[in-house]
């Protein structure tokens, strides 16, 4: 049986007046490096921090790892989080942030660090501040990998990197969850990124899980139709239109099937990741009458 | 997370003890010379009424002599500062920064509760700023002593006066400094939970604790305990024929006159000196207005605290503030535990 890492049920954040999350349902199986997807403001760091226990939520519970993410030493322990823009403490040398994370996590990896530190060529005596945003990066990544985890947790962690710094981070990120089979979830607008790294993709819109599965599930049963105009009413029912576009003579449509689609009167192409996910994010395609996309047992 | 919480507050310890050394050295170098001056001056086998004089001597040839007035003012100027100081820049960042700069998703993210960060934090930085200002008012208060004294003694120049419960040495001598530091850091640290922004939390910090600083001795520290009251002759008083105030208490040396003024034998107060009782100048001493004004059955009355409410009064300021403190701290605690569950 799997265990979700991160489980919620109708959960809601609300700050003074609006609300940031609300009633997102979802399940996140483990062992996965989940890309966690959507528009700004769909609620996806609000959802990392209720995961972390940063924020309480305000309705509805959340559990991650299969308990509710209190604030104890224990469940702190087990899950590892870099946020946003990867913020350190801008006067403490490199060294300085070690030696925090030594010093406050019991299973902290001194090796893993000190390896990660001495291949990414970082100076110890540095002060954070003066790192470059992919240095500052790599370093709260290796805060978190060395803290060893069973889940980490990654806010938009290349958003404001260069693409060769981007790389080196997911590099560096899937070389140590190779290593120590840990799960991740990371937040993302970055499709390409996530294309890379992730095997399982959660796409978030107004705080609702828009499509949920494996990436190979996805693209799998996912395709592009397009032959002569036709309405979407008329299709046969195994085919869910996620998207679609006609011109006067022509329509093309993004569907879901789990079937192979034989009708010799379109032209079947693969979908990219990308336009997969571009698709179920529009909001012009979140038609009310859809059944719920979740893809989940 | 002791350790880390050293290792972040590590250079601004050295910044403050540096301070405190060199306010060290400075008052050890003047200290003595102060002590030998006031052990040769006519105060030292003084009664009674020659006491007062002798006093007052000492005070007004101090007062002259460089450096012993800016020593004096600094010391004073510096414990009543200290308390804020560290209330804006070890207090009011200690939250606010980690919530401005994000760093708090850092440091509340490590396998370590918020509410131990907090407490270690908080009991490193405030114990800091508790010792740095109490070891300025001791080091102060033994340089001071004998300006103490000779105040206490009825001495007064327009720098030094008022004894020991005047405003300014009450408040820098003492327990009391004690509490104005904790209250001030827990201050700066509440401010800085409530506003999540460093500078505007150190400015209401200033704000409240200058605020602070001006009401207790002007609206709270006469009503700590009900003063006593007594009603003397104008002689024994040792009246200010221009304010109609009495400048001792009889029979209470050192006592904290709280109030005074001058009532008509029909218990009225009398707020001007009567005209018949002008001082009038034949020869070269102008005439004292004060058995003028007693054969009018003119009293003055005083409301005091004795000297032996000195220490009582001390412990009640300082418990006061200590209290206030706690009520921040738990504010603190409260502000971060409520983003949990």
């Amino acid at each position: 049986m799997m265990t979700g890492v991160i489980e919620t049920s109708g959960l809601g954040k609300r700050y003074r007046r609006a609300w940031a999350l609300r009633d997102c349902t979802l399940a996140i199986p483990e062992g996965h490096v989940v890309g966690l997807v959507g528009p700004n403001g769909a609620g996806k760091t609000t959802l990392l921090h209720l995961a972390t226990g940063l924020l309480a939520p305000t309705s509805g519970t959340i559990s991650v790892l299969g308990s509710p993410p209190v604030d104890s030493a224990g469940q702190l322990a087990r899950v590892g989080f870099v946020a946003q823009n990867t913020p350190v403490y801008a006067r403490m040398p490199v060294a300085d942030h070690l030696r925090l994370g030594a010093w406050l996590n019991p299973g902290w990896d001194e090796k893993l660090a000190q390896r990660r530190i001495g291949e990414l060529g970082l100076d110890p005596r540095q002060r954070a501040g003066t790192l470059s945003g992919g240095q500052r990066a790599q370093l709260a990544l290796t805060l978190a990998l060395a803290k060893r985890p069973e889940l980490l947790l990654l806010d938009e962690p290349v958003a404001a990197l260069d693409p060769l710094a981007r790389r080196e981070f997911l590099r560096g990120l899937m070389e140590a969850v190779a290593a120590h089979g840990t799960s991740v979830v990371m937040s993302s607008h970055l499709v390409a990124d996530l294309e890379r790294v992730c095997d399982y993709l959660v796409v978030l819109v107004a705080s609702r899980v828009r499509v949920a599965g494996e990436v190979s599930t996805l693209l799998a049963t996912h395709c592009r139709l397009s032959g002569p105009r036709r309405d979407p009413a008329t299709l046969p029912a195994e085919l869910d239109v996620i998207e679609e576009s006609h011109t006067d003579k022509q329509s093309v449509l993004l569907v879901r099937t789990g079937e192979p689609v034989h009708d010799p009167a379109w032209t079947v192409l693969p979908v990219s990741l990308e336009d997969l996910v571009l698709a179920y994010m529009n909001p012009a395609n979140e038609m009310p009458a859809r059944k719920p996309q979740l893809g989940l047992v | 997370m002791i350790r880390l919480s050293w290792l972040q507050f590590r250079a601004q310890a050295v910044t403050a003890g540096a301070a405190l050394a060199a306010f060290a050295i400075l008052l050890a170098v003047t200290g003595p010379h102060l002590a030998s001056r006031y052990a040769a001056s006519t105060i030292t086998g003084c009664h009674g009424g020659t006491c007062s004089f002798a006093a007052n001597t000492f005070l007004s040839r101090l007062q002259a002599t460089s450096p012993y007035p800016i020593v004096y003012l600094l010391g004073s100027a510096l414990i009543l500062a200290a308390p804020a100081i560290t209330g804006i820049f070890w207090g009011a960042p200690l939250i606010a920064r980690e919530l401005e700069t994000g760093t708090y998703q850092l440091a509340w993210t490590q396998s370590i509760t918020r509410a131990r960060w907090l407490v270690v934090k908080l009991a490193l930085a405030g114990l800091a700023a508790m010792v740095l200002t109490e070891a300025l008012s001791l080091i102060y208060a033994w340089w001071a002593d004998p300006i103490v004294k000779a105040t206490d003694l009825g001495g007064s120049t327009s720098l030094f006066s008022g004894g020991r419960f005047s405003s300014v040495t009450f408040a820098t001598h003492g327990i009391v400094p004690l509490g104005y530091a904790a209250f001030a850091f827990a201050l700066g640290t509440a401010a800085g939970a409530l506003i999540r922004r460093t500078v505007p939390a150190m400015a209401l910090t200033l704000a409240i604790f200058i605020a602070a600083q001006i009401a207790m001795p002007i609206g709270v520290r006469p009503h700590l305990i009900p003063p006593d009251r007594t009603i003397a002759t104008i002689e024994s008083a040792e009246l200010n024929f221009g304010s109609l105030t009495a400048t001792v208490v009889p029979d209470r040396p050192g006592a904290w006159i709280v109030s005074s003024g001058a009532i008509s034998a029909a218990g009225q107060p009398v707020t001007n000196l009567p005209a018949a009782c002008q001082p009038t100048f034949s020869g070269t001493k102008p005439s004292s207005p004060g058995p003028c004004m007693e054969s009018r059955g003119i009293r003055e009355a005083i409301t005091y605290e004795p000297a032996t409410r000195y220490w009582p009064l001390q412990w009640i300021e300082t418990g006061i503030f200590l209290a206030l403190a706690l009520v921040l701290v738990w504010f603190c605690f409260w502000r971060l535990g409520r983003r949990r569950t």
